[in-house]
Formats: C-alpha cells, structure tokens, sequence
C-alpha cells in the first residue's frame, strides 16, 4: 500500500533542511519528466506572505524526501543558483504545463485529459500515476509504467491503462502494484 | 539526575562565586547534532544572555549555578540571537520527519542535568529517545525516519 | 453633506473587502507556479 499525493499539493509546501530545521523557501513550481517517470525539480518562492520568486532552485537529486507537509533538503547548499542547475528546472518552459493534456492509449484511446501528477509520498520525486478529467466526464486515477512518451500535447500510455481506471489516491495506491507487476516491471 | 525543559523554565540562575541571583532561565539553546544542551538562555529581549553549557557548575533542581558572572554574554551570533529570542526554543516546536510528514508538538524534552545530554523527546502521548533527533532550528525539530507512523 | 454612521459603516466594509480581495490577488500572482513537463527528451 503506497501513500500519495498530488503534484497541486507539493506547490506552496515549505522546503525545510533536515540538519538545521530552517525553512529555507516554498514550493513554485513543480517540473516533470514524463519520459523519466519523476520530478526533475522544482523551482522556488522565498517565504513570506507576499515574498515573490526566488532565484533559486531545487534540482531533484537535491530532494531528501517530499512529504506531506514538507520537501525535505539536507542542508541550504541543496538549493543551487540557476546557472548550476540543469536548464529544465533553471528556466522551464512555462508553455508546457502538464496540466489539461490529452492521455491517449498506445492504441489511440482518450482517457481524458491531465487534472494533476500523482506522487510517492516519502520518495524524492517518483511519479506513480496521474489525476485525470475522464473523457466521459468525472475525475478519475491512472497508475503510470516508469517511463512514458510525449508526443507533442499528449502523453500516451500502456493500452492495459484503460483496465486501471481508479476513483480516488486511495485505490490508485493499490493499483500501483498490480498495474507494473502487468507490464513485468519492477 | 532527570530534567525537563518545561520544569526547568524561570529557574533562578545564580553566581557560584559571589552567590547573587543573575537571573532566571528563559530557553535551552540545543546542539542537535550532538544531542546536547549548548547553553542557557538568560532574561528576555534586549537583556538577554547566555552562558555556555561548560560554565555551569551545576544544574540543579532550585537553581542553576554559573561558575562566575563573567561567563554571562551577550548574543554573538546569528544563531544565539534567534535564540535569546526564543526563535529556537523546543518545547512547542513543529515536529517533522525526514521524509516530510508532521508528527505532531514537542511538548517536552528531558535531560540528564549532570552532562546536559538530551534523553527523551515527548510528542503528544509519544516518548521519542532523543537519538531519533536529526536537526532543529526555527521551522521545526527534525527526527528520523524511525519515527514515521505505520502506513 | 454629511455621511451618518451607516453610511460610513459600508464605506469601511467596502474598504476592507476590496484590500482583501487585493492582497488575495497580488498574492497568488507573486506566488505563481504550475506543473510543468521538461522541453527535451529524458
């Protein structure tokens, strides 16, 4: 049974070093490799009620955990000036939200389309699944396979995907398992 | 012995030399790393000082002896005035795993009074052993994965 | 012209919401943010 939680729910989440129990800065924007199957990173607001952008970033090798209430870093060196970080994260291309994208089946199936990511709580960034606005109407939840491919403003999945359709975190969470043992992944 | 940061609150703090009372304790400035009182907080706001665990002869159970007035000072850094602020304080501080995920209020943390090592961590009806303790500062104390509660 | 006490009253409800509603705004565009895919392949 895996804990999840949206990608919405990490935006605004304080950034919080393990070593020195600071807040170091907030959650902005969260950025994502469907090809990777994971965060690649995150860029940040300095905290404070009407703080702006903060130059910094947060590549994902720098995450300890993301949890519930907190994206854990080990220490202030984690955050790395934009000019050390990969370009994704340093300057995302702000043109390709995620969010609203069409899933299509390897077979050409629409499941709907994007609402948000789903992730493993605890973990540094692995993507699981996505929430999507079901094409027939109503939310629904779709484990993801480890890697998946983008083609333009779609992002296709495994034709058994359409089988895994679930109605909350908390079914999905079990799905997760079953769905990768399907396609023989770890 | 045993001691409580919650008890040991506005203990007076006495001179061992001279015996004049300096004060009373306010906080208990933490080297997490080292699970260790670092020193005493003294007074509030702008009177505030601090004395270094090393300058206590003793931390007993009515007073808290400074081996001379002398070993009193002012904040030197950055980190002690957070301190003499209360900003670092522990009890009633965010308790957070590693992993991210809130564990609830430090209600309490207990010591042994003779080295000043910390000894337990009570969050809620949880008694945590201060081994768990990663880190703590202003945001929150941060404990190790051990502590995180069973899916 | 004078404005009564209510008249006043519903000039300060006015004030205080339309600050709100300002501070609101001004927050979540400084705050921003979104979930963005990565530009190039892997």
């Amino acid at each position: 049974m895996r804990l999840l939680m949206t990608a919405s729910q990490i935006r605004g989440l304080p950034v919080v070093t393990v070593q020195g129990g600071e807040d170091v800065a907030e959650v902005r924007d969260v950025i994502y490799s469907p090809e990777a199957g994971r965060l690649v990173g995150v860029t940040l607001n300095k905290r404070g009620f009407l703080a702006g952008r903060s130059r910094e970033v947060l590549p994902a090798e720098a995450i300890h955990a993301v949890g519930q209430h907190a994206v854990m870093v080990l220490d202030e060196s984690s955050l790395a000036a934009p000019e050390d970080a990969p370009d994704d994260v340093a300057h995302p291309a702000m043109e390709r939200n995620v969010l609203g994208d069409d899933v299509l089946t390897e077979g050409g199936a629409s499941l709907g389309k994007v609402a948000d990511l789903v992730l493993l709580v605890g973990s540094s960034g692995e993507v699981v699944g996505y929430q999507i606005d079901k094409a027939g109407g109503g939310r629904g939840y779709i484990p993801l396979p480890a890697q998946l491919s983008v083609s333009g403003v779609a992002l296709v999945v495994p034709n058994i995907t359409e089988e895994f359709v679930q109605d909350d975190l908390v079914g999905l969470g079990a799905a997760v398992d079953e769905f990768r043992a399907r396609l023989g992944l770890p | 012995m045993s001691e409580s940061f919650q008890r040991s609150a506005g203990r007076k703090v006495m001179s061992r030399s001279s015996a004049k009372e300096l004060g009373a304790v306010s906080h208990l400035l933490v080297d997490a790393q080292q699970r260790q009182i670092a020193a005493v907080v003294i007074g509030r706001g702008k009177k505030a000082q601090l004395v270094e665990w090393a300058q206590l002869s003793g931390f007993g159970p009515d007073a808290v002896m400074v081996v001379d007035e002398g070993a009193l000072q002012p904040p030197a850094d950055d980190r002690e005035r957070a301190a003499a602020e209360g900003r670092l304080e522990l009890v009633g501080k965010r308790a957070l795993s590693e992993r991210g995920n809130e564990l609830g209020k430090l209600d309490d943390v207990t010591f042994d009074a003779d080295t000043g090592a910390l000894e337990d961590l009570l969050i809620g009806d949880r008694r945590v052993h201060a081994g768990s303790l990663l880190g703590s500062g202003s945001y929150a104390a941060v404990l190790d994965e051990s502590q995180e509660p069973s899916p | 012209m004078g404005m009564d006490t209510i008249g006043w009253l519903i000039l300060v409800v006015i004030v205080v919401v339309v600050a709100a509603v300002a501070f609101v705004v001004i927050r979540r565009r400084r705050r921003g943010g979104g979930v963005i895919a990565t530009k190039d392949k892997g």
